[in-house]
């Protein structure tokens, strides 16, 4: 686990869950529904996810969210069990994202900027743990749709149908020959799309070579920026941070600390439901922002709220009810406060 | 107790403070409240659409009912009625407190409704947050693993503006 910020923490534990796990299903004489279709949406998604890694392509990527559409080049090569990427705005400001050996560097010439987050996870491609597949089958219904011509390709559609308000439905268009996927979109409220990615065109399979894949300013240009993330730290559980009421079907898949410029560390906890996840962030010593405020960005929900002299920022692709409900139930872990906790008061999250 | 039936119309309070604060509506005042900041709500979400030239009409229709303007005295539950009523037409005219304010048997509780609302508009711009917690978000997310590189476009979307 190493530096990783991962939430798979102790391995021991994971393996008693399984334990429990394989207990319970052994015990169940008449296997439910319900799990039949948990294995089928965890299986797809794996599916998905290894196409999406094991296949090469390149395309044009419309992205549609809200009133705004914009569309990109992505060219994916997977070559040594590595993956390759780089992704170009074609219209708007100049931007690229270049991902390599798990390193993502955003380039910004607007901005004369470069965003690089390092690799963080280990394993660059988790599974999801039982108790995400869990979620999964009691939290949405699972289903295969339609079938469809996406970007001239034979798709089959499959559609996540949420059960409560707490998530919103997606639906995905997976090529009928490799799996890989070529539209997605995310329904809100009253079945409006919130977003969308959709190939216009893609050639699977395509012969790719690395040159492809380098960034268009492989030597920065004089005067730009690097903006670099610090490397997650720290193990699971440590950031002496939790939220005390986590929306049914989120379970905590990462406890630790990022490090930003020009930030202390700010803690960084994850919950999923298997499909989407919700990140919270609580960054000390800032109290510039408005106590409490929504805002949306880019197909995200964000919550933030003042406690005591920290931030909190919940961002997640779900509705603004749940960021908000995990974000008033973010609070200092109990046995954390009592012993003599840092400067700030014991005032506690005043949703208590 | 005008911040407990904010949050509890925001879905703030947990079961017990929401237990309370339904409680407390019961009493005339705290209704009071209640209406006024949904009329703030809705005229700040632009909810409403009136009819043009309503408010002026209802003005003067409500001018000629002085039954509605009968003081607290009969306890009515007419009450919070009349004053949906009476928040309606501020929500028609939006700023058109002054016209309401004639009708007001509690100014300090439209004023601070008034300002509650004020704050709340000028914090209802675009607050973008960091990339970098967009950045360090999308790696855990299940769809960036199976939608690939893709969804980091939302990393570099042009409707997100980026500072040095």
């Amino acid at each position: 686990m190493g530096g990783g910020i991962s939430g798979r923490g102790s391995h021991a534990r994971f393996l008693r869950v399984a334990a429990v796990a394989l207990a319970l299903f052994a015990a169940a004489s008449v296997a439910r529904a319900d799990s039949a279709r948990a294995e089928d949406a965890a299986a797809w998604l794996a599916r998905a996810a290894a196409a999406a890694r094991q296949l090469n392509y390149t395309g044009t990527i419309v992205y549609q969210h809200g009133v705004y559409v914009e569309t990109s080049r992505l060219i994916h090569l997977y070559d040594g069990g590595e993956e390759y990427d780089k992704l170009v705005t074609l219209e708007g400001p100049q931007r690229e994202v270049i991902r390599s050996h798990g390193e993502v560097r955003c380039f910004y010439a607007d901005a004369k900027l470069v965003r690089v987050e390092p690799r963080t996870l280990r394993n660059a491609f988790p599974s999801l743990s039982p108790e995400q597949q869990k979620a999964l089958a009691d939290f949405y219904n699972f289903r295969k749709a339609e079938s469809a011509r996406v970007a001239g390709f034979e798709t089959q559609a499959w559609v996540f149908e949420p059960k409560d308000g707490l998530r919103y439905g997606h639906k995905f268009w997976t090529d009928v020959a490799t799996g890989l996927i070529l539209k997605a979109l995310v329904v809100g409220e009253n079945n409006a799309v919130r977003e969308q990615f959709v190939f216009s065109d893609v050639a699977i399979g395509a012969k790719l070579d690395m040159a492809m894949v380098t960034p268009t300013w492989p030597q920065l240009p004089p005067g730009w920026k690097v903006r670099q993330l610090g490397k997650a730290e720290s193990e699971t559980g440590e950031t002496g941070w939790t939220v005390t009421r986590v929306p049914p079907g989120f379970v905590k898949i990462v406890d630790g600390y990022r490090h930003f410029e020009r930030a202390h560390k700010v803690a960084h906890l994850v919950y999923s439901d298997g499909l989407t996840a919700v990140s919270v962030f609580i960054e000390p010593g800032r109290t510039s922002l408005p106590p409490n405020g929504f805002s949306a960005q880019s197909g995200f929900n964000v919550y933030s709220r003042q406690i005591d002299d920290s931030v909190v920022t919940v961002l997640g692709q779900v509705p603004a009810l749940t960021v908000r409900q995990i974000g008033n139930a973010v609070a200092r872990r109990e046995r954390d406060r009592s012993p003599g906790p840092p400067s700030s008061s014991s005032k506690e999250a005043d949703s208590k | 107790m005008g911040e407990q039936i904010s949050r509890l119309m925001d879905g703030d309070l947990d079961d017990a403070a929401a237990e309370a604060a339904l409680r407390e509506l019961k009493r005339p005042e705290s209704i009071e409240s209640w209406v006024c900041y949904h009329v703030i709500g809705d005229a700040l979400r632009r909810t409403i659409d009136p009819m043009p030239g309503f408010a002026a009409r209802f003005a003067a229709r409500l001018a000629a009912e002085p039954t509605v303007l009968a003081p607290l005295s009969r306890q009515s539950n007419r009450l919070p009625f009349a004053w949906a009523v009476a928040a309606t037409v501020a929500a028609a005219t939006v700023v058109g407190w002054v016209a309401v304010s004639t009708l007001d048997p509690q100014p300090t509780a439209l004023a601070r409704a008034r300002e509650a609302a004020t704050v709340r508009s000028d914090q209802g711009g675009p607050q973008l947050v960091s990339q970098d917690y967009v950045l360090a978000h999308q790696e855990y997310s299940p769809t960036t693993q199976i939608q690939g590189l893709g969804q980091y476009l939302r990393s570099v979307s042009a409707s997100a503006p980026e500072r040095p």
